[in-house]
């Protein structure tokens, strides 16, 4: 069965220009073979569509390009199709005898052998078997060639300020991607390009090889989940060999549902939505934002730190001096104590002097000659000595009798003895 | 006190922020004025990195990709 989708436009304009063509070719009598085959190849090269059938016969041509017969399935119908070397190898498909193929592309008829062709854009397998099949293969051809491998896969830098992205316009992958980046000064270059099916081949290989060329920090492809069939794209031979060696590092945003695709294992980084691409890219910046509030705590507060241990220190030193007034105001007060205590003394001891001096006074002058003699007694002397005998004298004698008030001469007339 | 050059470059602000950090951090011997001097510096820093960063947008431009042009010619069909 061979399936044609005509874009129903295309379709309705070329109904009408074949009719014009039918009108004017029998207006303007007879035109030449070749006027004919340009004719109806301007009129059938316009019209794309897809074809379905089984491979059933392929050659390889002497400049690489493909020349195959696609079978219908059931009824006995046979289309020669062609496909150019750049287009064959980009689909990575080794066309095989019985292989079930979509073939994209147009109608052509060679003038030289008069042979209508149908001129491949694209080819996709069909059917999740041979998909899986192709994907287990391509998956084991390059982890053998190490494309994979954990040690290739580079950093994300950090701070990245120009950012490739490759997706389609349409849907919300683009969006969530935007709404999700922030603000944070990034140059974002963005390539619209299809994603879905074996048609975004193209569409991606010339967007990752225009990315090559530009001044860009890391590259982000995304596109949202599907399955081996709308993944195609990112299964494909050349795409996945295009990431891998891509210049900066490379993040891939590709939803997927059980086989992750080829090219979001070449990529740096595999993400699976657009929401945590941006994350990633975002994450450097958003630690400035940490790491900015955390210097100001750590350094503010190390600050303060300084400033309470300071403090400490200074009250651990008004403590000290506090110690040394209380102990110098013991020490005085003890002075005091003392002071007052000798002062006491000395009072005391000039009061019993002063009484002991009195009292001698007294004794003295309780003893006092003149005392007696005031009291009427009298000193006899005789020769100037004191005269404590009646023996001492004999009669004839001269005496000095002192009185409190002078002296009497006297002559001794007689002593009696007691 | 070692005076650094201002930077434009926010990496070198977190630089200098870092190591001021962790003169706080590894600080034994209280030297007040030298902090003081040191927190003025940080605070200069953590401020023009946060005034830059808030003024920063984004700039969106889409490019068309160039296609290396498949045009090939059928030698035979």
């Amino acid at each position: 069965m061979l399936l044609f989708l005509y874009k129903r436009a295309k379709c309705y304009n070329a109904d009408m220009e074949f009719n014009n063509l039918q009108q004017n070719i029998f207006e303007t009598g007879p035109i030449t073979v070749d006027q004919f085959i340009k004719q109806l190849n301007d009129r059938i090269k316009p019209v794309n569509v897809k074809i379905i059938g089984e491979v059933s016969e392929a050659k390889c041509g002497p400049t690489g390009h493909m020349y195959f017969s696609l079978k219908d399935e059931k009824n006995p119908a046979v289309m020669s199709c062609a496909i150019w070397r750049s287009r064959y190898n980009l689909f990575g498909i080794q066309l095989k005898i019985g292989m079930k193929i979509v073939a994209s592309g147009h109608c052509e008829i060679y003038a030289p052998s008069g042979r209508l062709s149908f001129i491949c854009d694209s080819i996709e397998l069909t059917g999740e078997g041979a998909l899986k099949k192709e994907y287990d293969r391509l998956l084991a051809k390059l982890t053998a060639e190490g494309l994979f491998a954990p040690e290739k896969k580079r950093a994300i830098p950090k701070f990245c300020r120009r950012i490739g992205i490759i997706t389609s316009k349409q849907g919300a992958v683009i969006h969530d991607f935007l709404n999700n980046i922030g603000k944070f000064g990034f140059q974002i270059e963005f390539i619209d390009s299809r994603v879905e099916g074996q048609l975004a081949v193209g569409d991606l290989l010339a967007s990752i090889r225009t990315f090559k060329k530009s001044q860009i920090d890391v590259l982000v492809i995304m596109r949202g989940g599907g399955s081996l069939e709308a993944m195609l794209a990112f299964n494909n031979e050349t795409i996945v060999r295009e990431i891998a060696a891509f210049p900066v590092p490379v993040i891939a945003g590709i939803g997927h549902d059980k086989d992750v695709p080829l090219a979001a294992m070449a990529a740096d980084v595999a993400v699976s939505t657009p929401t945590a691409a941006a994350n990633l890219l975002t994450q450097s910046w958003q630690e400035i934002f940490r790491a900015l509030d955390h210097y100001q705590s750590t350094i503010i507060g190390g600050y303060k730190n300084l400033l309470a241990q300071a403090d400490s220190k200074l009250r651990q030193h008004t403590g000290i001096l506090g110690n040394f007034r209380y102990i110098l105001q013991n020490i005085v007060k003890s002075l005091d104590i003392k002071m007052a205590g000798f002062m006491a003394a000395t009072k005391s001891a000039i009061t019993a002097g002063a009484s002991q001096i009195e009292y001698i006074e007294k004794i003295i002058e309780s003893y006092n000659p003149e005392r007696q003699l005031k009291l009427g007694y009298s000193i006899a002397k005789l020769n100037g000595k004191i005269l404590k005998s009646a023996k001492s004298v004999k009669k004839g004698a001269e005496l000095d009798i002192v009185l409190s008030d002078g002296i009497i001469n006297s002559q001794v007339t007689g002593t009696k003895l007691n | 006190m070692e005076n650094k050059k201002k930077s434009d470059s926010l990496n070198d602000n977190l630089k200098q922020l870092a190591e001021i950090s962790a003169w706080f951090s590894g600080q034994k011997e209280i030297d007040i004025e030298l902090g003081l001097e040191k927190v003025k510096i940080a605070a200069e820093l953590i401020k023009t990195s946060k005034e830059k960063l808030n003024k920063l947008e984004n700039e969106f431009k889409e490019i068309e990709k160039e296609f290396s042009g498949d045009q090939e010619q059928a030698e035979s069909i």
